[in-house]
């Protein structure tokens, strides 16, 4: 596991707030709303504009209740559901993301598919964590801000779920983080948390009120650290030049 | 009790009256209302008598069902006008066993071994019977959960599709295959067609939940064909409102179904899957069939292979200023929901008993469904009509169809057998359904 990278150090900070960005942007957009995108549909750049697809695998892990599917609902741009109802199976949806990288200015159009899955689906039946973590490239671990058990499970699950030698970036993500007043969880206890893991700690909450402001960070700081951790293995790898992960199997077939 | 249009869904112990779980209107029954209404059946069973249903003065409905011997539902419905029908009630309360076991399984319901556990694990079943009670398809047509038979779109070219479901489905270690086009089944394989039409109908309706997801991997449990051993459903979403679906074993994975297989054979048919769509979004029968311009709603269903597709044209035909206007395509399928119900419960009852699975606790159940039509008669009607003050609805039976047709006030009654007639050849003909 790599060590997390800087934010922006990779990646163009803040690119969808750049003019240039727009073109990009419009094109997971449908009627001011996110566009919907099949298995069989990518966005299509025109030739002067042309963007690279690299696919990724998030897993979502978390206890139930937490707001694993809100958070897939929020980083897609769905209807963010007000009740929790089980999720009794394992679902995937998926968000593309345009990134521009620092050191050539290329433009990439990340993948990624969310995987989600009811805590209590994957108590019942055995096959779903197996299938969540077949070829997984990141985890993000939830825990919600009102509930302090979640939060102490975390490390649990982190041990649980990953080790050491895997090739994943792991996340931390605090729920509902807009209902602050009833949190009991402390700044300092997540201060203490990022220090002796290593793992970024993310909060998220709230309405949405649209915008990319709320899920960049997110998303931005996956795709920076999927493409480090890509191209580590590929230098590691000793591959001649560079890094050009997405010349291996990532690449997608339009 | 409670107000007009609203169900309440309740669910107790048979043994014991625990309740399990309520659903529906926002305003609870009273506790004390509960237990009297599980009292009563309770009475009743205790004096060998078994109670299935009951009217109040206003129009007020409650139907009781036990299932497996294990847990009891009761639907209770508002008063008012607009009553919910006996028939809409009990099969709700069949549908929302069936979810209860496609979620959970027929041993985890039947073999209670402790009431507490189980109260949480029904949980999971609240996303469906939510779906049930809120009755959204309604409006959009959707009648399976009435029917029992599924709500089919005919696509213009099906072969092509049909040939690449067959080996994708094939391709995934299975042989039950489905694709859905706006909600409804437009192809599925051989043995999809064999399973129960409750099973099809319900698959469809968990389907049809998955908004924003991309694919999916559900445990399911078939009501009918496998209760107590789980199957896994596949879901992927080639295009918006595209879905394909298969029911497999512990292998493949979801990975490798979605990464090695779904681009493989569905992106040489993407085009043709877009004209499915676009037909799909005008009507769920190809353009190939015209129907009258005088023909409101229709809804037809294949008795032999419980398969229904319904149509509601958008606007009419050929323009007429002496049409009366269209109402709402969603009170149409309102009014032809009623229709349906009307000419069920009184003159086509054999299809009514026939659609039921478990012929034993139904034959009762089902006995009462049926108003009394004029009693001495051994002969089957095959055909009946209504005149209101919106429409015209005529019924029409045949040894393989049932044709349910609303019409413009201005057909002529004497008419409406030959319209209905010419509608069903209309269909039949050009689609084989
Ligand atoms: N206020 C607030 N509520 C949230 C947030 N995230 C989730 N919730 C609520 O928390 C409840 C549970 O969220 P879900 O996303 O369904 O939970 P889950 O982790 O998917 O649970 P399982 O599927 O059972 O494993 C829902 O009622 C959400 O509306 C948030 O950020 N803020
Ligand atoms: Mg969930």
């Amino acid at each position: 596991m790599a060590a997390p990278v800087p934010p922006g150090s990779i990646i163009v900070a803040d690119w969808h707030r750049s003019p240039e960005s727009r073109e990009f942007f419009k094109k997971i957009l449908h009627k001011k709303k996110r566009r919907e995108f099949g298995l069989l549909e990518t966005p299509v750049m025109p030739p002067h504009l042309k963007a690279d697809t690299v696919r990724y695998k998030v897993f979502i892990s978390g206890k139930s209740g937490v707001g694993k599917t809100a958070l897939a609902a929020r980083l897609a741009g769905h209807h963010i559901p007000n009740l929790h109802y089980e999720t009794t199976g394992l679902e995937t949806s998926v968000v593309f993301w345009p990134v521009k990288l620092r050191e050539n200015c290329r433009v990439l159009f990340f993948h990624f598919q969310l995987w989600d899955c009811g805590e209590n689906a994957m108590r019942r039946f055995d096959h779903m964590l197996p299938s969540c973590k077949e070829q997984v490239d990141a985890i993000l671990f939830l825990f919600s801000f009102t509930d302090h058990g979640s939060f102490e499970d975390i490390s649990n699950q982190m041990s649980r779920i990953t080790d050491p030698s895997d090739r994943v970036v792991r996340f931390v993500v605090g729920t509902k983080f807009d209902l602050f007043m009833h949190t009991d969880v402390t700044e300092s206890e997540i201060t203490r948390f990022q220090e002796v893991w290593g793992v970024p700690v993310f909060r998220v909450g709230g309405d949405v009120s649209g915008g990319f402001g709320e899920i960049a960070p997110l998303l931005n700081a996956l795709a920076e650290n999927l493409w480090h951790q890509d191209c580590v293995h590929a230098s590691s790898a000793s591959l001649p030049h560079v890094c050009h992960p997405e010349d291996t199997s990532r690449e997608v077939i339009v | 009790m409670l107000q007009a249009e609203t169900v309440q869904l309740l669910c107790l112990t048979a043994a014991s009256g625990v309740p399990l779980f309520s659903r529906g209107s926002s305003k609870q029954l009273p506790f004390s209302v509960i237990g009297s209404l599980n009292g009563v059946h309770m009475f009743g069973a205790g004096q060998g008598a078994l109670l299935s249903s009951c009217e109040t003065e206003r129009g007020s409905r409650v139907v009781w069902r036990v299932f497996q011997d294990s847990l009891m539902l009761i639907a209770v419905s508002g008063s008012g006008n607009n009553a919910v029908s006996k028939l809409h009630l009990h099969r709700l309360l069949e549908n929302t066993w069936n979810c209860m076991v496609l979620v959970l399984g027929q041993d985890e319901l039947a073999n209670m071994r402790n009431v507490e556990r189980l109260k949480r694990e029904l949980r999971s079943c609240y996303r469906l019977i939510d779906r049930l009670l809120e009755r959204r398809g309604e409006d959009q047509g959707f009648m399976g959960d009435l029917t029992h038979c599924a709500d089919c779109l005919l696509p213009s070219h099906p072969a092509i599709l049909q040939q690449a479901l067959d080996s994708f489905t094939q391709a995934a270690n299975s042989e039950f295959g489905c694709l859905l086009i706006q909600g409804r089944v437009a192809l599925a394989t051989e043995k999809w067609w064999r399973l129960a039409p409750q099973e099809v109908v319900l698959l469809s309706i968990l389907v049809n939940l998955l908004s924003g997801v991309t694919s999916c991997d559900y445990p399911v449990f078939l009501p009918q064909g496998s209760p107590t051993v789980a199957h896994r459903l596949l879901c992927f979403q080639l295009l918006p409102s595209a879905f394909v679906c298969v029911l497999c074993g512990p292998s493949p994975s979801l990975h490798h179904v979605e990464s090695e297989l779904v681009g493989c054979f569905w992106s040489p048919v993407v085009e043709t899957l877009r004209g499915c769509l676009e037909q799909g979004e005008r009507s769920p029968l190809p353009p190939s069939v015209s129907l009258r311009w005088d023909v409101q709603a229709l809804l037809l269903i294949n008795r032999e292979t419980r398969r229904s597709v319904g149509a509601c044209p958008r606007a009419r035909s050929h323009p007429s200023s002496e049409a009366q206007p269209l109402s709402s395509p969603g009170r149409r399928w309102e009014l032809l929901r009623h229709f349906y119900t009307f000419a069920v419960t009184r003159y086509f009852t054999s299809e009514e008993a026939s659609t039921s699975p478990d012929s034993s606790t139904s034959a009762t159940a089902h006995e009462s469904l049926h108003e009394e039509f004029s009693g001495g008669f051994t002969h089957q009607p095959v055909q009946c009509y209504l005149v209101t003050d919106e429409c015209k609805c005529y019924g029409l039976q045949t040894p393989q169809h049932q044709l349910y047709l609303l019409t413009d006030l201005s057909v002529p009654t004497f008419a409406l057998r030959s319209v209905a007639t010419h509608t069903l050849n209309a269909v039949t003909a050009t689609t084989g359904f």
